[in-house]
């Protein structure tokens, strides 16, 4: 939670809970005004905060979901301030403040030439004046609030090293004011200011009052260091919430607990665009610690992103237990729309295949793709398919609401509050202005969880019950009703080879659900293999399942069809996998095919490639990468899986060698690694048991025991990470990292076994061999 | 009805259902909220806890069950959050995300306290709790680090 507000509720009374529930107060939680040591001291400027015991609180604006950015973006600010790292907390910023003020205007200009000048800011994106905040808003305070598409380094890092920057210089401005010397004679280090000449030393926090009433003069003029530069960003740095992390005292959503609170547990339609027909309230009345129940309707689609949920019932009750029961006993019958209640896998896997077959939107159409078919030696073809899949984050949804007359206070974790407050104020009718989202950390995140209507629904809920802090939680079940779904994919890739087996004509057709968050998005619109005729077109049906990013958008599956085809193909030539890679890269004219070709080079090398395997042993490896057809921004990384697979068809990831690309410096590479090492337990989930599929229209799988979620056991025992520097600043690394999985797994297993799967997950076929 | 529990070495009586889910006691009326719901049917661990000394998923666990038990929470492991297996998951910075770490260290303690000098194998059969951020990596090393500092007898 974040920088403190006065609310309707009695916060003292709320800390007490808080204190007492975790018998020390968290970094950065809300906290009471008055008890609060920083609500005597000013701010700096709106991202700091300086105590007078040097205390350095730093304004997060994004959310921490497990990906570090409470501690990246911390170092962001203190490279430039200059201040003492083991004295920084940092603290969400207010999504509240960010509908009442505008970006201070020196924090609107982006330095420098682009993605490939080291001495600027960068490529960031900030989308339109958007009243959702769905693209982040270009000129509200903290701008971007939404925490997606793995751009908070991207986005965030020019404006956070400026608001060092500028505190900086205002604290230096204020010393020397103080000793009436030239500024030019002050420096800054570890928050401590030093008149060299004369040997006067002050700290940030006996100066910070007077630098918070000293204006800068000039802040236009405000420059960010370079990396070469840098001494804390680009250093491994441990994140500063694990230590309450191991002691359980980070509080998430799921952990707010309010003076009067109660708690709701709902049942919404499981067939999307369903509602309630019929339920009887009577039913449950008597049973322990029910307070009410309502219905609600399917929430908003202007709320939504335009996607169509479920309307349901919410039972509110003194414990979530007792809400939970009382919901699952209450009768109800549902109204489901027939057309998406008819939807199954099978039928909808049918209809993608047939969507194949039409012409389709095409992208890309490059030489004479159809007379370099008739000319080739060889044709290969494959149909590829990839499930509908959740982010199954560990954290159920969940949101804290109190609706009063004139205010909105939500607390949950969110990653995006920007549109929670829109949200908010479009159901209460209460305006943006006085809608408080009070951020949490997010037991997970991998997509924009908001997108799911917890937030929606709780607020429905708290409307109708104001004056009570209502706390809706979803149980298991309810979370895969309510996320969204990577859409479920299919692609068929055909090539034609010449006598030497290099491609003279690659088509791709792809399909996926309308608005499936893929085909216009995430495959590569220029092929990455070199082919002179080259078509791509993009195929797309309707179906109701509502579809939103999950560990990137449809990238997962896209790597997964083109890194399975460039297989088959080396296979089909009988060339070297990496090798044919290398040479077709090296073919095309992208921008950054030499970082490309070193990614393959280092990874190769790094897992000894071409050396013996033992019986049973493969090696596969692949390309990874985001931007490479532009001369933007982009990540580029290369990955060598080493599988086995025991004769009786058990896979086990042996080893990972990764050479990852790390733009002009990473800001956390301990943070980076650690989000590599667990984008390939989530690949692998991928790869072998992640699959949710549709009957009579509902989401089939909905809990851990028949959505399988892998365990210690299937981690590789071997992960080698190497980085090479590139010239360009990175375009994120938070997804998109460690998809080759599914097309090593794949390939590993026709290496060993002769059989060759193209539909994911792996799980459930027989792998066993000799 | 009164239900007379003892957790983290504090005796408490909590007037509750005692087929509520203990789970659900220990958060919502002992407001000991480091131990997390997830799944509600004991299949990823983040809710577990030990009652006498055993890793229990309290999420399926009716609250009676545990009556007249030592109950220990992640609260209740060390006063300071430094256990040597707390200083050891500090070490590998092991949690992403965090919410499934509790369960995580507990399933793991349980295994220390029965098995001091754990092997893999025995690592991949008793933690069986499920991470989605992937922090398998840094948890198994993060576990023989605490078994040679819990042998050091820091703890």
């Amino acid at each position: 939670m974040g920088e403190n507000h006065a609310s309707d509720v009695n916060r003292r009374e709320f800390l007490a809970i808080a204190a007492a529930a975790h018998g020390a107060l968290i970094l950065g939680f809300w906290v009471p005004e008055r008890a609060s040591a920083q609500a005597a001291t000013p701010e700096v400027n709106a991202w700091i905060v300086i105590s007078p015991d040097d205390t350095v609180t730093i304004r997060i604006a994004q959310t921490e979901l497990g990906q570090g950015v409470w501690t990246s973006n911390a170092m962001m600010v203190c490279e430039e301030l200059q201040c003492d790292w083991n004295k920084v907390r940092p603290q969400y910023a207010s999504a509240n403040r960010d509908a009442r003020e505008k970006a201070p205007a020196w924090t609107l200009n982006v330095m420098g030439n682009g993605a490939t000048d080291p001495n600027g800011g960068g490529e960031p994106g900030f989308g339109n004046r958007d009243r959702t905040g769905v693209s982040g808003i270009p000129d509200s305070l903290y701008r971007r609030m939404r925490t997606n598409a793995a751009s908070s380094v991207k986005d965030g890092r020019y404006y956070l090293q400026l608001a060092g920057a500028e505190a900086r210089e205002r604290l230096l401005l204020a010393a020397a004011n103080l000793w009436s010397v030239p500024v030019a004679e002050l420096s800054a280090k570890d928050s401590i200011i030093t008149h060299v000449r004369s040997g006067r030393t002050t700290t940030y926090g006996k100066i910070a009052d007077r630098a918070a009433q000293t204006p800068h003069p000039n802040p236009e003029k405000i420059t960010i260091k370079s990396p070469e530069q840098w001494t804390l960003m680009g250093t491994e740095r441990k994140n500063l919430d694990v230590p309450d992390k191991v002691a359980g005292r980070i509080v998430y959503g799921i952990d707010v607990r309010m003076p009067g609170m109660k708690w709701a547990a709902v049942k919404a339609c499981p067939v999307y665009g369903g509602n309630v027909r019929s339920c009887n309230f009577d039913a449950i009345r008597q049973m322990p610690g029910v307070r009410s129940a309502m219905q609600f309707p399917i929430p908003d689609p202007a709320l939504t992103r335009g996607r169509i949920f479920s309307g349901g019932v919410a039972v509110v009750a003194d414990h979530w237990y007792q809400a939970r029961a009382a919901v699952d006993r209450m009768p109800i019958e549902w109204e489901t729309p027939p057309k998406n209640a008819a939807f199954n896998t099978a039928n909808m896997r049918d209809a993608l295949l047939a969507s194949l077959d039409q012409p389709g939107k095409v992208r890309v159409n490059e030489g004479n793709v159809d007379d370099a078919f008739a000319r080739g030696a060889k044709i290969v073809e494959a149909t590829y398919s990839t499930p509908y899949l959740p982010r199954a984050r560990m954290e159920p949804g969940n949101a804290t609401v109190l609706v009063t007359d004139n205010r909105v206070d939500v607390w949950m974790g969110d990653q995006s509050p920007q549109e929670v407050r829109f949200s908010a104020s479009k159901i209460t009718g209460i305006p943006e202005e006085n809608v408080y989202v009070n951020q949490c950390h997010l037991g997970g995140g991998f997509g924009r969880n908001g997108n799911g209507p917890q937030a929606e629904q709780a607020i429905m809920i708290a409307n109708a019950h104001r004056g009570t802090p209502i706390h809706l939680l979803w149980t298991r079940e309810e979370d895969f009703i309510g996320t969204t779904y990577r859409a479920m994919g299919m692609a068929r890739l055909k090539a034609a080879l010449d006598a030497d087996g290099w491609p003279i004509a690659l088509e791709v057709r792809t399909a996926m659900q309308e608005d499936g968050f893929g085909p216009e998005s995430s495959f590569d619109v220029a092929s990455r293999y070199h082919a002179p005729n080259y078509r791509f077109s993009n195929h797309t049906t309707k179906f109701h399942v509502p579809v939103g990013t999950r560990r990137g958008i449809g990238q997962a599956a896209h790597e997964f069809y083109r890194e399975s085809f460039m297989n088959e193909l080396a296979h089909a030539a009988g060339k070297d996998p990496y090798r044919y890679r290398r040479e077709l890269i090296a073919r095309t004219s992208l921008t950054y095919k030499d970082d490309m070709i070193k990614a393959l080079d280092i990874a190769a090398e790094m897992s000894g490639w071409g050396k013996t395997l033992p019986k049973g042993t493969a090696q596969c490896i692949a390309l990874e990468e985001r931007g490479a057809e532009t001369n933007r921004m982009a990540t580029i990384s290369a990955m060598v899986h080493t599988v086995s697979l025991s004769r009786d068809g058990k896979v086990k990831l042996e080893r990972v060698d990764i050479a990852h690309d790390t733009g002009f410096s990473l800001v956390n590479p301990l943070s980076v690694k650690k989000q590599l090492e667990g984008q390939i337990i989530w690949f692998y989930n991928d790869a072998m048991h992640q699959a949710n599929t549709i009957k009579d229209g509902h989401i089939v799988e909905n809990n851990f025991n028949a959505f399988k979620l892998s365990r210690i056991d299937e981690e590789p025992p071997e992960i080698n990470i190497r980085f090479f520097r590139t010239g360009h600043w990175l375009l994120g690394m938070g997804h998109d990292r460690a998809t080759s999985i599914q097309s090593a797994i794949a390939d590993a297993i026709f290496q060993i076994t002769g059989k060759r799967f193209r539909d994911l997950p792996f799980d459930g076929h027989d792998l066993s061999w000799g | 009805m009164a239900l007379d529990l003892n957790v983290n070495g504090t005796r408490q009586t909590v007037d509750a259902d005692p087929q509520a889910p203990l789970l659900w006691i220990i958060r919502d009326h002992l407001g000991l909220t480091g131990t997390k719901f997830s799944c509600g049917m004991g299949q990823c661990g983040a809710c577990t806890v030990h009652v006498d000394g055993q890793p229990v998923r309290s999420c399926s666990a009716p609250a009676e069950t545990a009556v007249g038990k030592r109950i220990t929470t992640i609260e209740g492991i060390s006063p300071d959050g430094n256990h040597p297996i707390q200083v050891a998951w500090k070490e590998f910075d092991t949690p992403q995300c965090g919410y499934c770490q509790s369960g995580m260290i507990m399933s793991a303690l349980a295994l220390l306290q029965r098995r001091p000098n754990p092997s893999d194998a025995d690592i991949n059969t008793s933690v069986t709790n499920a991470c989605r951020c992937g922090t398998y990596h840094r948890i198994r090393q993060a576990i023989h680090l605490a078994a040679d500092l819990m042998k050091d007898g820091r703890r």
